[in-house]
């Protein structure tokens, strides 16, 4: 059994753990991030991808809005390249309650949310798809952010300080003696290796995942696994995130994220922090929920349904038992008062936008216990550098200028090679995926990375299979490559079936009109063209 | 109501098939040129909303509309592109090659205005355009290739007034023919012949003075002044149009700007241009179906070559002039179907742009020689004045317009 000591581990690779890693790294403390599949694969991927003002919460949830508000201007200067910086409307429709618009505007007042009402003629021209139910909008700094863009920014920057990861390293049991924490078995699901991780602490940050971590040691995290099902469109329908003025509800939130628009969400409770197939009747749910904020909603091309698991924390003595109910806040869990154990900590609950927060108040306490007194830097110190400018207009000549600021924002330091490699041979700037226009270099360069273990990693890291035809093109186009990197014929093809059953889940529920001729087009292209065999349905 | 334009919901429709870039002429020839789909579809998911500075292959695209013909999605490619094209006019960067471009869009845009001058004393200006200093200065100063084929001009089109005052109230049949710049300052000759025959076949024709259609203005980028022109000509045109009087146009491109531009500007007239509006073909061949075409055509032992504008191919319509001209006895014509000449509108008489130009058109003028040594045919037919100026410069084959074979079956010319 492979041994490895540390002093902290940090266990799940979501927004709280890559944060929690690199605000350790960066005060000094070693630390290991483990995480059981890809780094974002959960919840911190499965979400609107709004960073949030807090006006959202203004009424319900003071705290939550304050923290979201502050969080919201920090994480716009320290992750720019993350964030598209589009603001948010409120709309408040004809019908809605004139009582809570008024608590609301004194909630964004009072946790100091800039609220600036838009005149109606201005908003109708601004964004020609919204409602004409609409009475009063009014704009927020709300933003959308890039989940996977901001953790592998976090991790890169942790990795600078001296920080390490693993991912497909799934935490087996958690190892104590005598009520002290010693650190954590964990299984290499790659190799299938079992390693010993010895650390002073152990961070649970695993979010829908915490409560099973915590009870391997026979802890109750009372965590409440919280489904939300989400819709993506084939375009940006808006320019804006638009919520609509009321109790948060169920569909009441359009976001344009990167090419797409996403409207969410639903909010249901399951049992299995996993489970995040969307049925059709969410989807048609949804559709009902969204026209109130933009009628005819349904000739909008629907490209996949996709879940997330919101990991709300319930406190003990919490009232309300409901998802939209509990609070957006987190919690942070010392065991040591709780159960007697030391050095073990679980950070629950919260939200992407306080993602950093969540990160600088665990990390005070990891540096209470092990007595460093260096002070957190995370709010200041930016997450990347601007890559130069001639690297970045070498690009723009190179493959064009869409494309080019796509690649930079994912790639910033690293692309400088990429790019690079397109000037040598300027065949591998074409594009491999062409809706999200990516690369041939920037797929090389992606699978090189020691933590791309698949065609799945890989669509995570560039959005290759991301666009409008949902991985029909590019997953056979990459196939040269794939064959190179993971050696064999077999295992391509069981890659290609992984990727394209994965982006199958979501397209299977809105499986209408245009998504539908696209989807018989990709079977025609994989069944008889490449002589794939299609596998039974279970049901 | 649909709130959503048509290029959003076509832009839904688009399957990545990539049909489009197979058949678009540009892409055979420039591997660094995204392709129809590459430069619509796909970057309007970019450019949504949010305007990407210094998209620079924009210019690329010849605006042949091939990529529209062929979608088995009807995906308004072009149309995307061009309204790409419009945004990226409105940004802010601004360079000396830019100001020199914007120049050069500025003169190939005005094909009118250079008409009006050329036509003045066109001798002059035909022996000014074939001195190489003046050739070296427009590409030094303009960016206007020195080798390319340009138009020469010749005696004007005149304009014909509805001489009744009042449209309709004449009797018997009338049409409003749209000559276009090519037709009204180049090749002033074609036009005189096609109101002879439509006077033949029982037709008066009024000619207004119009301006320019406005499409080399817009694929130049003047588009606000090509939305006027369409706006000037709709009005000139409105009395017509709601008499039911036809409008015919025998330049192709005209021809399609006034199907499927003119119904989108915002005036009354717009309402009805579109389902009025004919090649001069098609109106023929409809009068044909209905029994009114005269078939009183002379022998007219000839065999021809015929190539089919891409224009025309946009327009839907098939090939027209083929089928009236295979009524004539004797003649032999034969469709090449070889693809794009290169030139598209003004395209190949951009400096750069050139050499892809005669690449383009290389499959085409190939298949001109091979039937000209073939023996298959002598002389070469195609509607649109840029395509035969470009057809005869890649293969100094002469090319006329195959209105000229149907006026000599109806005796109205005799050489």
């Amino acid at each position: 059994m492979r041994e490895i000591e540390t002093q902290v581990v940090v266990i799940g690779g979501g927004a709280t753990g890559v944060g929690i890693l690199r605000d350790l790294s960066m005060r000094g403390i070693p630390a290991l991030l483990l995480e059981q599949g890809d780094l974002a694969h959960g919840t911190s991927s499965r979400f609107h991808g709004l960073l949030h003002s807090g006006a959202r919460y203004a009424v319900k949830d003071a705290k939550a809005a304050q923290e979201c508000i502050e969080e919201n201007k920090i994480v716009k200067h320290i992750a720019a390249h993350c964030i598209e910086d589009t603001s948010g409307w409120f709309v408040y429709l004809n019908e809605d309650d004139p009582g809570y618009l008024q608590l609301w505007l004194q909630g964004c007042d009072q946790a100091g949310i800039p609220v600036k009402e838009i005149p109606l003629e201005e908003a109708f021209r601004l964004e020609p798809l919204l409602s004409r139910q609409a009475a009063r909008v009014f704009e927020v700094p709300d933003a959308t952010v890039d989940g996977f863009k901001l953790l592998w920014a976090n991790v890169k920057s942790a990795e600078k300080y001296g920080g390490t990861y693993r991912t497909y390293c799934k935490v087996k049991s958690l190892w104590l003696e005598n009520k002290d924490i010693k650190g954590v078995y964990a299984e290499d699901l790659i190799t299938g290796e079992i390693i010993q991780i010895r650390s002073k602490i152990v961070v649970n940050a695993a979010g829908p995942w915490s409560a099973e971590i915590a009870a391997m040691s026979g802890f109750d995290v009372h965590m409440l696994k919280n489904k939300g099902s989400l819709l993506v469109f084939n375009q940006r329908m808006f320019n804006r995130v638009i919520n609509r003025l009321r109790t948060p509800g169920d569909g009441d939130i359009f976001v344009p994220h990167e090419t797409v628009t996403i409207l969410g969400t639903t909010s249901q409770m399951v049992d299995l922090p996993d489970d995040n197939q969307v049925k059709e009747q969410d989807v048609s749910y949804l559709l009902e929920m969204g026209k109130d904020l933009a009628e005819e909603i349904e000739l909008h091309r629907v490209l996949r349904a996709f879940a997330g698991i919101r990991p709300l924390y319930e406190s003990e003595d919490a009232s309300e038992h409901e998802g939209r109910g509990v609070s957006r806040n987190f919690a942070l869990i010392d065991h040591e008062k709780r159960d007697g154990v030391r050095g073990l900590v679980s950070i629950v609950g919260g939200k992407l936008t306080t993602y950093r927060l969540m990160a600088e108040k665990v990390t005070d306490w990891v540096a209470a216990k092990l007595n460093v007194t260096t002070a957190c830097r995370t709010a200041e110190e930016p997450l990347h550098h601007e890559p130069p400018a001639d690297v970045w207009n070498k690009a723009r000549q190179l493959i064009g200028a869409a494309a080019a600021d796509k690649m930079m924002e994912r790639l910033n330091e690293e692309a400088a090679s990429v790019i690079a490699a397109i000037e040598k041979q300027p065949e591998l700037g074409q594009f491999i995926c062409e809706c999200e226009m990516v690369t041939q270099a920037e797929v090389l360069h992606a699978l090189q990375d020691p933590a791309v273990h698949s065609l799945d990693d890989l669509r995570r890291k560039t959005r290759l299979g991301m666009g409008t035809c949902q991985g029909t093109y590019c997953t056979y186009r990459s196939t040269p490559m794939l064959k190179d990197t993971f050696g064999s014929w077999e295992r391509t093809l069981k890659e290609y079936r992984i990727l394209l059953s994965e982006r199958w889940r979501g397209i299977t529920p809105v499986l209408w009109g245009d998504q539908l001729r696209e989807s018989e087009l990709a079977r025609a292209l994989y069944l008889n063209v490449l002589d794939f065999k299609a596998v039974e349905s279970e049901e | 109501m649909d709130v959503r334009n048509e290029l959003t919901a076509r832009l839904d429709a688009c399957q990545k098939c990539n049909v489009c870039t197979a058949q678009c002429p540009v892409a055979k020839v420039n591997p660094h040129f995204p392709g129809p789909k590459g430069l619509g579809p796909d970057m309007e998911r970019f450019r949504r909303g949010q305007f990407i500075p210094g998209e620079t292959t924009l210019d690329d695209c010849s605006n042949c509309k091939t990529c529209e013909v062929t979608c088995p999605s009807g995906v308004k490619i072009t149309e995307m592109i061009l309204d790409a094209r419009r945004a990226a006019r409105k940004g802010p960067h601004k360079t000396m090659p830019g100001v020199k471009l914007r120049l050069r869009g500025y003169v190939l845009g005005r094909a009118e205005y250079l008409g009006k001058l050329g036509v003045l004393w066109p001798g002059m200006a035909n022996q000014a355009l074939k001195l190489n200093l003046v050739r070296w200065a427009l590409e030094k100063g303009l960016g206007i290739s020195q080798k390319g084929p340009l138009p020469a001009y010749g005696k004007p089109l005149e304009v014909i007034e509805d001489k009744a005052g009042r449209a309709g109230v004449t009797s018997g049949k009338q049409v409003v023919y749209f000559p276009g710049c090519y037709t009204r300052y180049n090749e002033g000759e074609t036009g005189r012949i096609m109101i002879k025959v439509l006077e033949h076949i029982g037709y008066k024709t009024i000619v207004p003075n119009f301006h320019c259609c406005g499409l080399p203005l817009e694929a130049n980028g003047q588009f606000d002044k090509a939305r006027k022109n369409g706006l000037y000509n709709l009005e000139l045109m409105r009395p017509y149009l709601e008499a039911g009087v036809p409008v015919i146009a025998s330049c192709t491109s005209c021809g399609l700007t006034l199907k499927e531009d003119y119904p989108k500007l915002s005036a009354s007239a717009a309402q009805m241009i579109g389902a009025q509006t004919y090649d001069l073909f098609e109106f023929l061949w409809l009068l044909y179906e209905k029994g009114e075409l005269p078939l009183d055509f002379q022998q007219v032992n000839a065999s021809f070559g015929y190539h089919l504008p891409c224009h025309l191919k946009a327009q839907g319509i098939g090939t027209p002039a083929l089928r009236i001209l295979r009524l004539i006895p004797g003649v032999k014509i034969r469709n090449l179907d070889a693809g794009c000449c290169g030139v598209s509108g003004s395209y190949g008489f951009k400096a750069e742009k050139y050499d892809k130009a005669m690449k383009i058109g290389s499959p085409l003028f190939e298949a001109v020689n091979v039937g000209v040594e073939q023996g298959d045919f002598q002389e070469m037919l195609t509607e649109c004045g840029v395509c035969k100026v470009q057809i005869q410069h890649g293969t100094s084959i002469p090319t006329e317009h195959p209105l000229r074979i149907l006026a000599k079956a109806y005796n109205i010319i005799h050489e």
